[in-house]
């Protein structure tokens, strides 16, 4: 019986097919990603970041959810979208205008968050499934201008009604927890706890959707929808499906960036968001689960290395130079050159090459 | 008794007539051919069936059923599914995913079953594996299984066009050159596939091919298409003494 031992298993010996659909092939693999676990959620008891840290810490997260999202559009289902950011203000402006509607301490907004949350997520949803709608005619690049137009709607209806401030910043209150509201001192470590629990639940939900007949459909449209039509499939509504799914994502995303800042304000949903969101796809990994999470921690960290960078060279060169203003624009555009020309399948490669080389080593291939 | 009966369908493109009024009648439970030179039409003929193009006149019938509006997915739920001949498989997929699409429309359960997935969509996804895995035992595609398509020959990837077409479980399979760009090892092989097709899982089987020394020996009913018209109908005898066809492939002596 070389199969009952599942710590020691060097490879596959599964007897049903219910066994081959586990994510973990070993107890080991579990093991390893149930430990990484843990030190996700225990640093924070060893060691002290400062609030800018941890605020960057947090945004991580946020763009891991939103990614999530884009990745699953773009990457799987084949469909490019740059109104991604829109579409997390969505999210956001949903709970932003619940509290300037019932005021921003209502109970609602301060104890019934992850009510608040979900119903976001689904607002993202019903408004990814109308977006998407031009899907069910449109391909490629007339499809992208679909979702560019709904970016720009967004901006100029947030920028110009009443309802919304006109774009300026909408408050939305502290949050409490069993332990009473959530102080000043404590929000960003409870929000990257309250975080934390998302990434991790979305991206099960996520694993689990890919392994079923909905994430094998999103990549079936995304590689040959004449055949998808053959197989018994809408390829038209599996793409709007795709943009409703995204739009859940996005959602969740939005609102949790309108409870970490405090509100929802338009600069944080423009153009320029939607692009860098693109990039965090792009450089993680497109059509890989893992690159949802190494592309937003590799560009956002990489923002922050540019910015210390900027303000060195600011100090020793002349100030009309203004290399901080061109410097990260310029960064940003150069790693994503660099990553589709050298290694188009993003980091997620590196980290299955890694992983492939652990496992066999210390033999080569 | 005839299964699918085309009638008079006509299909224009602009000022092109690809087909005009063609009609035949594919018998249950038979092998039927349809040959003919370059541009005759013929997978035109496949795309009307199978929905991908509508007739610009006629009808098309399956059983009691009128095909002729259909969009693709749904004739494929009607029995009747499709191989196509430039392959259009899902590249990016393992063969086994390539095939569990197949079941698309048997995996009965919903999106919420699916984000859980322990319980029901776990249990239906095993079910369906095991047609998958009957399939793939038939076609002798295991030591591919796991293989991205994208990355297979082009031998097996044919294989594996049509054993997805297989499993969609289907009563009429309609194979658009299947042997095209074989070598004659990998013809046999294919030939011999599509006799258990026919005798083993009783569908009935719709070929569209160039080789002629093979669909005569294969076919029970062969018809023959030229520049979109039906020119010659019948048995392999038939069909080899009939002065038209001689004439549209040999030329005139």
């Amino acid at each position: 019986m070389m199969s009952a031992n599942r710590w020691m298993a060097t490879g596959n010996y599964f007897t049903t097919y219910r066994q081959e659909q586990r994510i973990f092939a070993t107890h080991v693999d579990r093991l390893i990603f149930a430990l990484f676990l843990v030190v996700l959620f225990s640093w924070p008891y060893f060691i002290e970041l400062s609030t800018k840290y941890m605020l960057v810490i947090d945004n991580i997260l946020i763009a891991v959810i939103a990614v999530y999202g884009l990745n699953l559009i773009t990457g799987f289902a084949g469909q490019i979208s740059v109104g991604h950011a829109a579409f997390m203000g969505v999210g956001a402006y949903t709970v932003a205008s619940v509290a300037g509607v019932i005021g921003d301490r209502h109970v609602l907004i301060t104890h019934a968050w992850p009510l608040m949350i979900l119903l976001s997520g689904f607002m993202g949803a019903a408004m990814g499934l109308i977006v998407g709608l031009p899907a069910l005619r449109l391909r490629h690049l007339y499809l992208l201008m679909a979702t560019l137009s709904f970016q720009l709607i967004f901006q100029w209806v947030i920028g110009s009604m009443e309802f919304f401030n006109q774009g300026q910043f909408m408050y939305v209150g502290r949050v409490h927890w069993f332990s009473g509201q959530v102080s000043r001192s404590q929000h960003y470590m409870f929000w990257y706890y309250a975080l934390l629990v998302t990434v991790v639940v979305c991206g099960l939900g996520f694993r689990n959707i890919l392994r079923t007949r909905y994430g094998r459909s999103l990549v079936a449209v995304r590689d040959n929808d004449r055949a998808a039509d053959a197989m018994g499939m809408h390829p038209g509504f599996t793409k709007v499906f795709a943009f409703g799914l995204a739009g859940f994502f996005a959602g969740i995303a939005g609102a949790l960036q309108a409870y970490l800042n405090r509100g929802a304000g338009f600069e944080t949903f423009t153009l320029h968001e939607s692009i860098q969101y693109l990039a965090m796809t792009i450089v993680g990994g497109l059509g890989q689960l893992t690159g949802c999470i190494f592309g937003p921690a590799a560009i956002r960290l990489l923002d922050l290395q540019v910015e210390s960078l900027a303000r060195w060279a600011g100090e020793i060169l002349p100030s009309s130079l203004d290399l901080a203003t061109g410097l990260r624009p310029l960064s940003f555009g150069l790693v994503i050159v660099l990553f589709l020309i050298f290694e188009p399948r993003g980091i997620a490669n590196w980290w299955r090459i890694m992983r492939s080389y652990v496992k066999l080593w210390p033999f080569r291939y | 008794m005839p299964n699918l009966i085309v009638s008079d369908v006509t299909l224009t493109f602009g000022g092109l007539h690809a087909l005009s009024s063609v009609n035949l009648e594919i018998q249950a439970g038979l092998i039927t051919s349809v040959i003919g030179p370059n541009g005759a039409g013929k997978t035109s003929l496949l795309n009307c069936i199978s929905g991908f193009y509508h007739p610009t006149a006629g009808e098309i019938h399956y059983k009691d059923l009128r095909l002729t509006r259909l969009a693709p997915h749904h004739v494929s739920q009607l029995g009747i599914s499709r191989a196509f001949q430039n392959l259009e498989l899902f590249g990016g997929l393992s063969v086994l995913d390539n095939l569990m699409l197949a079941r698309h429309k048997d995996l009965s359960y919903n999106l919420l079953h699916a984000v859980l997935f322990f319980g029901k969509a776990s249990r239906i996804e095993a079910e369906n594996r095991e047609n998958v895995e009957k399939v793939i035992d038939f076609m002798e595609l295991e030591p591919y299984r796991k293989q991205t398509v994208g990355n297979l020959s082009y031998g097996v990837q044919k294989r594996v066009e049509v054993a997805r077409a297989l499993t969609l479980e289907p009563e009429v399979i309609l194979l658009d050159e299947p042997m095209a760009g074989m070598n004659v090892e990998e013809k046999e092989d294919m030939v011999r596939f599509i006799f258990d097709i026919k005798k083993e899982w009783e569908i009935t089987v719709v070929i569209v091919e160039h080789d002629l020394g093979v669909v005569m020996d294969i076919s029970d009913q062969i018809y023959v298409l030229d520049f979109g018209e039906v020119i010659g109908s019948g048995n392999a005898d038939q069909i080899a003494s009939n002065p038209r066809v001689v004439e549209a492939y040999i030329g005139e002596e």
